[in-house]
């Protein structure tokens, strides 16, 4: 399997990216919209700071991913797709893009704004802070943060929601071409027992 | 021909006037403009705050310290820090408390003048239940109003503000400062 993305399949960098954003993303929604219920004391703060530092590594996952794009290109729309439906996917990919982007950067300035506490990655070091406090701000981008959270996830029941119709019903490569190449069949092993 | 200082009538004359006008402390009431502010640190980030009002009554002579008595009555609801989290956490049982301890007070009665416009008052603060000895240091500008410039440290434990799980002082330090600027107009 190729590393770059060739004409018909996504390579092995694309993959990883998508899956692994895949699954931060999803981490991060399931803290992000249960976080709210906890207790606010020092014991669960770093909950908040675990959704933060997750949030900051898929705002750089994407950086890297979209370099990666940019340099290694997309697969072709698969033979047969309608102009007007590999239009209505690409456009949905580069929003999608731009939200993976826009919501760790809104969720980071709403943190900033906030002036709560450091912000340290993880525990590890401290964030730079984007703006001084300011509570209007942080209003805002709290509001943006989550809006813009629910917008992501018409996009992806959408996204998905196209790959599965055309795996199910159409049955091409459009969502195969995302996942790893299977294996090639292993060989059939004789059960000793039945040797005639 | 000057006049002898040294006769009865004249001395008794320069007492008089000596005990009448300055020796009486003024009576002052809180002018607006004034303000009451605390910092502290969060995880090492200084933050400040404003509680929701307060109130000074000062009876103060500069010539006569010791005489001198301060009365501020604090207001813990609506503390303000620029977030509304920390707000609500600061005004909760963990905190403030101010469902049960709506305000604070701050009494001294001890003045002594360090030179320089430069006072010290030992006075007792009572806050969330609890009354200890704090001490304010404070510059005297005077005037009309006149300006109460004072500094004072608080230790938040001593008064059970932000016990249990906020009680690591490596989170939030124990001591607070306390800042103000109070001014004085003369009492009605």
């Amino acid at each position: 399997m190729t590393l770059k993305n060739t004409d018909d399949r996504w390579g092995s960098v694309s993959q990883a990216f998508h899956w692994l954003i895949v699954l931060l993303i999803l981490g991060l929604a399931i803290v992000g919209l249960t976080m709210g219920e906890l207790p606010r004391t020092p014991k669960y703060f770093w909950v908040y700071t675990a959704h933060k530092s997750m949030g900051i590594t898929v705002l750089v996952l994407m950086l890297l991913r979209l370099a990666w794009r940019l340099y290694a290109g997309a697969p072709r729309p698969v033979a047969g797709t309608p102009g007007w439906q590999a239009a209505i996917a690409s456009v949905t990919h580069w929003l999608l893009y731009a939200l993976a982007l826009a919501i760790p950067l809104s969720g980071w300035l709403y943190d900033s704004a906030s002036g709560l506490r450091p912000f340290r990655y993880f525990g590890q070091f401290d964030m730079p802070k984007l703006v001084a406090p300011n509570e209007w701000l942080a209003d805002r981008a709290r509001d943006t943060h989550e809006l813009l959270f629910w917008v992501l996830v018409v996009l992806v029941a959408l996204h998905a929601g196209a790959a599965i119709y055309h795996h199910l019903f159409q049955r091409d490569d459009t969502l195969v071409r995302m996942l790893p190449r299977r294996r090639p069949a292993p060989p059939v092993v004789q059960d000793p027992d039945h040797v005639a | 021909m000057s006049p002898k200082l040294t006769s009865p009538a004249a001395v008794a004359a320069m007492l008089v006037a000596m005990m009448s006008a300055p020796v009486a402390a003024a009576d002052y009431v809180q002018a607006p403009g004034s303000s009451l502010a605390f910092a502290t640190k969060y995880d090492g980030e200084v933050f400040t705050g404003q509680f929701g009002g307060f109130d000074t009554r000062l009876s103060f002579d500069p010539a006569q310290p010791e005489a001198a008595k301060l009365e501020v009555t604090i207001q813990l609801v609506g503390t303000s820090t620029g977030n509304a989290d920390r707000d609500s956490t600061l005004t909760s049982s963990d905190f403030f408390n101010v469902a049960k301890f709506a305000q604070a007070r701050y009494v001294a009665q001890s003045f002594r003048a360090l030179g320089d416009n430069r006072y010290e008052a030992d006075g007792t603060l009572s806050l969330r239940g609890v009354s200890k000895p704090v001490t304010l240091a404070f510059t005297w500008t005077p005037g009309t109003p006149a300006l109460l410039s004072g500094k004072a440290t608080v230790k938040r434990l001593d008064f059970g503000v932000g016990g249990g799980d906020w009680a690591d002082t490596g989170t939030i330090p124990d001591e607070v400062a306390i800042s103000t600027r109070v001014y004085l107009r003369p009492a009605p």
